[in-house]
């Protein structure tokens, strides 16, 4: 199920606002556990066994750290501890990297495992192997619970209820934000739950809705364009209009989905954390990734590039450690080679301006930090989205001017087409719309803001409605 | 926010909401959408089966954005919102520059595609004795190129056609149509298929084509051609514009120019809707009632349909046909003893076979450039 559907929008979200606000405080997190099955399993029923999996053997290894902890069994908890990594990664792995891995050995010459098609189900049946959606990110979740126990960072979660509405808790079990459990373990026992925050989450979720289908679902179409021309036939400028394109779909896709979950997170009464903070107004690499997926580049830092001893090493070691780093945030993107070279891309960069380059960056004129910002993060994304090896080769060549010519009439129509939603992209991908709002006396803001919320849920149910294009990028991860 | 402002907003947010989720509910579902022309999804009540192969949750989403509430009016105003944004197409449809004809896209074959469809017509003549005739209407894109919005993408340029009769053989004849149909009213703006006007330009050229009446010059006056044009309905709204959601465009006229029964009133249509003969008619004003109006041309698709004029000149006339051929045949009719109206998509019959067991002279394929483009039948042609 999917946020932006008529479908979750009128009929599954309603349903669940009655149902958790006429049960009484102790009941709401069963109540949330149940309709957190329910959307889960809505997709592919079958799966919903992996969500039962996920959540018995945490909570089971959690309670175990904690029992060995108290024991004084370091290195009983240890073991727990890497157990439970050594499940997650490893549910991760079988249904996300499977058949890349096995498809790879086969590449070269490698063969032995056989290629998945089909699970067998108990009766006969059997399912077409899919990703699970959401796997990518509650695997992680589940991950740093059992590890933030060994640390003494989170309180073990004693009731498998609470702990179940943890790992599956719906507005974001799909697209993230990643929610650390200690972040929101407080909020699990007790919340509050109050019209000031219900309002506020109407708001977010709005302007995450208008993100989603008013903006990334126009522009999708302008890259499916550019995406699907043939080689040949790209031009300089038809190649850079389709990767602006999809690099404002990219954002708003994904930004408008993480504002739709903590609206939604608001309306139940909890409080998740940022995950985009206008990426494209970056200086540089490492500041577009600290404002990029917040929330997974903190996962990363957290968990894999502190522990391997972060930045306070010897330089070697450092750029060793950045390596592994980015190349597990390419790989965790998609089993697919495209998506390991564009986390390598990040990686020289980041190493570059930690070693150098950011010492130059420091004393040139802002202007010419925000250009090289936005420029390395569009390349970037030339790699990423063009998934077909032998097509991204002469994709980035033509937009560095090897491909057929300068411009074609298809790019002259497309422009016309897509120029006024473009700039209105453009614009919103910067902080002006909100520094503006904020100028605007009280009172106008207040007559303003009903009335653009009902125009923004109007259109957005005309666009859902008419619903002819309405994909979800972050669905494979 | 303070608290009385926060209760506002979340009433609003909870009104829109859970009234329209309400009013899904509550409201009658609708079987037929007249303005997108095809039939809504229901509402099916689960089972175990359907529950556990995720079945239902397809169709339940489907059922809900079919019979949303207002479900036309939200397809309106998305269109107009993209016209305001300065979109020139919507859903696959370009709106076209004059702001009341609008375009269905047209993505031309590839050269690989095209030779293998030309080929099953070339194959078709290789194995007939009497001669076969081939021909294909331009896109509506090509005819009225000027009203497409500039640089547009993905209509026909011509060149398929151009392709198309370079890939005839020898035993096939070639008719060129593309110089009959160039008049906005040869289209209908709303819908792909040709008016009675376009047909009967169309017509005429054909039967020049098939050598029935001579070359311009000295052009034989068809018998129909004083007659005046009858305007038999003037709220069509074709497929075209179902898919476009362009409430703004006027709807289309449809005329008749050839009276039922032909011009001596001696011409008789069996028609073979179910497989089975029946009494037919060259016009059906029942269908003037629903939204598909233009199935008044013939009733509409069939497998065959058989239209007699004993006093005719022409021989018996076999034409493969598509949609366009329904408004096309009184013209023929006028001309021919027998035409016989051959639709691969639902016709198995040997098409071979019957044209020897039904005497017929002459064969003419006749296609819409799109219909050629991406039919899945035509290898029958000659099967």
């Amino acid at each position: 199920m999917i946020f932006s559907s008529p479908f979750f929008l009128f009929l599954y979200f309603p349903i669940v606002l009655i149902l958790y606000y006429i049960s009484p405080l102790r009941w709401r997190n069963l109540v949330l556990l149940i309709v957190n099955l329910i959307f889960y399993g809505w997709g592919e029923p079958v799966y919903v066994v992996i969500m039962f999996a996920s959540i018995a053997i945490d909570y089971s290894h959690g309670r175990i750290v904690t029992r060995c902890k108290a024991k004084g069994n370091d290195r009983g908890a240890r073991m727990a501890v890497a157990s439970s990594v050594v499940f997650n990664l490893l549910l991760l792995g079988f249904f996300k990297y499977y058949n890349f891995i096995a498809g790879s050995l086969a590449a070269v010459g490698a063969g032995f495992l056989p290629v998945i098609d089909s699970l067998p189900l108990p009766g006969g049946e059997s399912i077409p192997f899919t990703l699970p959606i959401g796997i990518s990110f509650y695997t992680f979740q589940t991950m740093s619970y059992t590890i933030d126990v060994y640390r003494g960072d989170a309180r073990c979660q004693k009731n498998i209820v609470t702990f179940g509405t943890f790992v599956t808790l719906f507005p974001q079990l799909i697209a993230g934000p990643i929610i650390k459990y200690k972040d929101l373990d407080d909020q699990l026992e007790h919340r509050d739950h109050s019209f000031e925050k219900f309002a506020s989450g109407v708001q977010r979720f709005t302007i995450g809705a208008c993100k989603k289908v008013l903006l990334a679902n126009a522009l999708g179409p302008l890259w499916d364009v550019y995406l699907a021309t043939p080689s040949a036939q790209l031009t300089t400028l038809g190649a850079w209009l389709g990767i602006l394109a999809f690099s404002l779909q990219l954002y708003f896709d994904f930004s408008g989905y993480s504002d739709m979950a903590i609206g939604l997170g608001r309306m139940l009464g909890f409080e998740f954390l940022e995950n985009f903070n206008y990426p494209y107004i970056s200086k540089s690499a490492s500041e577009f990734w600290r404002r990029w997926h917040i929330s997974l580049g903190s996962w990363f830092r957290e968990y894999l590039y502190f522990p391997l001893g972060g930045s306070r090493v010897g330089k070697g070691r450092m750029v060793f450690n950045l390596l592994v780093v980015w190349a597990a945030t390419g790989i965790w993107h998609g089993a697919s080679w495209n998506f390991l070279i564009w986390g390598l891309y990040w990686f020289v960069w980041i190493t570059l301006e930690k070693l150098w380059l950011g010492k130059v960056l420091d004393r040139a004129p802002a202007w010419v930090c925000h250009v090289y910002g936005v420029f390395i993060a569009i390349v970037g994304w030339a790699i990423f989205a063009v998934e077909d090896f032998s097509a991204m080769g002469p994709y980035l060549a033509a937009m560095f001017g090897f491909g057929a010519g300068a411009l074609d009439t298809n790019f002259l129509y497309y422009l016309r087409n897509y120029l006024p939603i473009l700039a209105i992209a453009i614009v919103a991908a910067t902080p002006l719309a909100k520094t503006l709002w904020h100028k605007l006396p009280e009172r106008a803001r207040q007559v303003a803001f009903p009335v653009l919320m009902l125009a923004g849920l109007v259109f957005t149910t005309a666009y859902l409605v008419d619903g002819t294009y309405n994909p979800f990028l972050y669905f494979r991860f | 926010m303070n608290k009385k402002y926060s209760i506002f907003i979340t009433v609003l947010f909870c009104l829109f909401t859970f009234g329209f989720g309400a009013a899904l509910i509550l409201t009658p579902s609708r079987d037929f959408s007249e303005q997108e022309n095809r039939f809504l999804t229901q509402f099916k009540a689960p089972t175990a089966d359907t529950l556990r192969s995720g079945k239902f949750m397809e169709n339940f989403e489907k059922y809900v954005s079919d019979q949303f509430p207002l479900r036309d009016q939200w397809i309106q105003l998305k269109a107009r919102s993209e016209r305001l944004l300065g979109k020139q197409e919507n859903n696959k449809v370009y709106f076209g520059t004059d702001g009341q004809t609008l375009f269905a896209q047209f993505k031309a074959p590839i050269q690989e595609e095209l030779e293998k469809r030309v080929g099953f017509v070339n194959a078709l003549g290789d194995c007939l004795d009497v001669p076969v005739y081939f021909s294909l209407v331009p896109d509506k894109s090509a005819a009225l190129a000027e009203l497409l919005p500039a640089n547009a993408p993905n209509v026909d340029d011509g060149t398929t056609i151009q392709r198309a009769a370079e890939l005839c053989g020898d035993s096939v004849t070639y008719i060129d149509l593309r110089g009959a149909l160039v008049s906005n009213s040869d289209f209908y703006r709303t819908d792909h298929h040709w008016t009675t006007m376009g047909a009967q330009k169309a017509g005429q050229a054909l039967l020049e084509g098939m050598g029935l009446v001579q070359q311009a010059g000295d052009l034989k006056v068809l018998g129909y051609q004083s007659l005046p044009y009858t305007q038999v309905s003037d709220s069509f709204y074709g497929t075209t514009y179902s898919s476009s959601g362009a409430g703004w465009v006027e709807p289309d006229s449809i005329y008749t120019v050839i009276p039922e029964g032909g011009t001596k009133g001696n011409v008789t249509v069996t028609g073979y809707p179910e497989g089975a003969p029946i009494e037919s008619s060259l016009y059906h004003p029942e269908k003037l009632e629903v939204k598909d109006k233009y199935a008044y041309f013939l009733g509409g698709n069939q497998p065959l349909c058989v239209i007699q004029n004993p006093d005719a000149q022409g021989g018996r006339l076999l034409v493969v046909r598509d949609s366009y051929s329904d408004s096309l045949a009184p013209f023929l009719a006028e001309e021919f003893q027998e035409v016989h109206l051959f639709d691969l998509r639902y016709n198995n019959m040997s098409l071979t076979q019957y044209v020897t067991d039904n005497g017929i002279d002459q064969v003419l394929v006749l296609y819409s450039v799109a219909n050629f483009s991406t039919d899945i039948n035509l290898f029958k042609l000659a099967h």
